[in-house]
């Protein structure tokens, strides 16, 4: 099994950040290549810009720890997969931060490299979004 | 009007396999002849020996710490520097047709350029590039020749060797008539077969460019690389049953064993099939397994590879002609890396620095309009690094200062006089397990000197030292050669006063 692990600072309240990343909907709005999303039930299916449908299951939506977990369920040759987006708090009543980490456990490995290639561009062009929303407030 | 420059690479070819440097099986008459018209250069070196760093090297004149594409998966960026785009700026017209692999080619996100435009349907270049149209190794993935195969032929996809596995791992399903890995017999018609698509399209190209228009064109053909599975109606060409084996095959087991067992622990790891190294190597696939008659016949294959891409060159050269181009057309022909192809007993590549993977066919051959060229050969190291300030220098245009190689020598003692001393390759690879190599490599004096930095596999003490005189089978490392170690260290510290040390972190963005 292959582990990869992204991780982004973005300087918003994880409130702020977890109300992007707890609606398995808004994907579309923060991972480039992901064209379209619908839902049904836990069950998520996303379409990639090469037009390739993914079906994810959600297994986790924590809004305690903002905490959200999937599991790429198909048509991919995935045997294992399991996606874990924490959102961590290190800020100040002051200065609001966050810390994204974007974790993936899967097999078989060489998947491994095309996902975190893509998680890891995913969670900076998410703070990016965040981060010109803060400026706007601000 | 200036110089036309006509760029032609194929993809993991051998120093030897064609006519001009030695080879003795596939007939290459159209390349051969451009090397008795031009300059034939017999230490030519990647900076790398896979693709996407050797070939972001050609386009950026850039060592890998600088250009950052350290390993495959690891995109070329869009906006970095690329003689095409000086090109484009001094007026020449620019295409890039066949394979590219600037950006990695597993990307079901789309998230690289290349693969996008060529989904749409679009001929838009990148990197500097003004028009592309892509080909790979088969029929399948996001380049403009799948695209044409899936639309024009579909029946013929099945017909090509199938990569990837269920596992996504590069398979080393056996075929032919020996269980060879990576062999098919291909019943596809040549017409149809990326070789002459590539060569159809490039005329194709040239078509669209006005008379007086300046050009700088990069054919770039995907043979012969592995999988080995040229149209079956071509393979009467090379009996493999007549083969001799590889020079620097060891048919005895135990010789050959005991050379590897000299070199450095990844060797033998490989070769028992207790490491795979580089990704594009069939990870279940075992090296101490490979028979004489494996070897015969995946370079059976590999030599009617080499034959259509001569035959594929004599078609565009003669378009050429006919368009009354001929005199005014500098071609460079090369390669991005070699190819085991039975030394040692491998196939395919990896981190080893020995002539079958790090030794290019490289031959310019100026435009006759403009240099009265006498046949040369030049002996002194040179680098697919020194092709872009060639290129500029072709087109009249000074090689920018962010271009670290220098345009090519004429004759050796042209080398000489313009400090063509050394050669440097580097090799970076991290697997998605863990495991990692790291190693260095200098070509200087007719000496070989590799050395390994601390990994997963190397603790930082192994190396290769070969001398090329006395062993140009590099069978014999002097690493460990007390008589050596002044030289070594001469090397070595030579090595890190021209190395262009990257501070990127090696993180791959797919696996190839």
């Amino acid at each position: 099994m292959a582990t990869s692990r992204s991780q982004v600072r973005i300087n918003r309240h994880p409130d702020d950040v977890w109300s992007v990343l707890r609606d398995p909907m808004r994907i579309v709005e923060w991972f480039p290549g992901i064209t379209g999303v619908s839902m049904d039930g836990d069950v998520r299916t996303i379409v990639m810009a090469s037009g390739l449908p993914v079906n994810e299951d959600i297994v986790t939506i924590d809004h305690r720890l903002r905490r959200f977990q999937y599991k790429i369920t198909g048509p991919l040759p995935v045997s294992f997969h399991l996606a874990t987006m924490d959102v961590i708090d290190i800020g100040t009543p002051d200065a609001p931060e966050s810390l994204l980490v974007y974790s993936t456990e899967i097999v078989p490995d060489p998947m491994s490299f095309v996902l975190d290639g893509a998680t890891s561009t995913a969670i900076a062009n998410l703070a990016t979004i965040l981060n010109d929303h803060a400026e706007e407030r601000s | 009007m200036g110089r036309k420059i006509l760029f032609i690479t194929t993809d993991q070819m051998r120093y030897d396999a064609i006519g001009a440097n030695g080879g003795r099986v596939a007939r290459t008459p159209v390349i051969d002849s451009l090397a008795a018209n031009g300059i034939c250069y017999d230490r030519a070196q990647p900076s790398n020996v896979v693709c996407m760093p050797s070939r972001a090297t050609m386009v950026t004149g850039q060592n890998v710490g600088t250009h950052g594409v350290w390993m495959n998966g690891v995109p070329l960026p869009e906006q970095s520097a690329s003689v095409a785009r000086v090109l484009g700026e001094a007026g020449y017209r620019t295409a890039l047709i066949g394979k590219s692999h600037f950006e990695p080619l597993l990307d079901p996100f789309l998230r690289f350029g290349e693969n996008m435009h060529a989904m749409r349907g679009e001929t838009t270049g990148t990197h500097g590039f003004e028009y592309m149209e892509l080909a790979t190794h088969g029929a399948v993935g996001f380049n403009h020749y799948a695209q044409w195969v899936q639309k024009n032929h579909p029946e013929v996809i099945g017909g090509f060797f199938q990569v990837l596995d269920r596992e996504l791992e590069v398979s080393g399903v056996p075929g032919g008539d020996t269980g060879a890995p990576q062999i098919k017999v291909n019943p596809i018609d040549p017409e149809w077969y990326h070789t002459d698509w590539v060569a159809r399209q490039t005329m194709s190209w040239l078509d669209s460019i006005a008379t007086d228009d300046d050009w700088f064109c990069w054919m770039s053909f995907p043979d012969p690389h592995h999988p080995w599975d040229p149209p079956a109606s071509e393979m009467h060409r090379v009996n493999w049953r007549e083969l001799d084996l590889p020079e620097n095959y060891v048919e005895d087991r135990a010789a050959r064993e005991a050379i590897i067992d000299a070199k450095p622990r990844h060797w033998r790891k490989w070769y028992d099939g207790e490491l795979v190294s580089n990704y594009e190597a069939p990870a279940k696939w075992v090296p101490a397994t490979l028979t004489a008659d494996q070897i015969r016949e995946v370079n059976a294959y590999a030599h009617v590879e080499n034959e259509l891409i001569d035959e594929a060159v004599g078609r565009v050269l003669a378009h050429i002609e006919a368009k009354g181009w001929g005199d005014d057309v500098d071609i460079v022909f090369t390669t991005d890396h070699g190819e085991f192809q039975g030394d040692f007993g491998f196939l395919f590549k990896g981190p080893y620095h020995v002539d079958a993977l790090a030794r290019l066919p490289l031959i310019w051959r100026p435009a006759p309009s403009a240099v009265q060229q006498n046949p040369e050969r030049v002996s002194k190291p040179v680098g697919l690094l020194d092709l872009a300030p060639t290129f500029c220098a072709i087109a009249g245009v000074t090689p920018p200062t962010w271009m670290e190689g220098k345009p090519l020598p004429v004759t050796d003692s042209d080398a000489e006089a313009r400090g063509f001393e050394r050669s440097l390759i580097e090799w970076d690879s991290c697997q998605p397990d863990g495991t990692d190599v790291h190693c260095r490599t200098i070509l200087r004096d007719n000496l070989v000197c590799t050395m390994y930095r601390p990994g997963t596999m190397h603790d930082g003490t192994e190396g290769e030292l070969y001398d090329l005189i006395a062993d140009p089978m590099q069978r014999i490392n002097l690493w460990d050669d007390p008589s050596r170690q002044s030289i070594k260290a001469d090397l070595l510290a030579d090595l890190f006063d021209n190395l262009v040390e990257s501070t990127m972190e090696l993180r791959p963005q797919a696996p190839v």
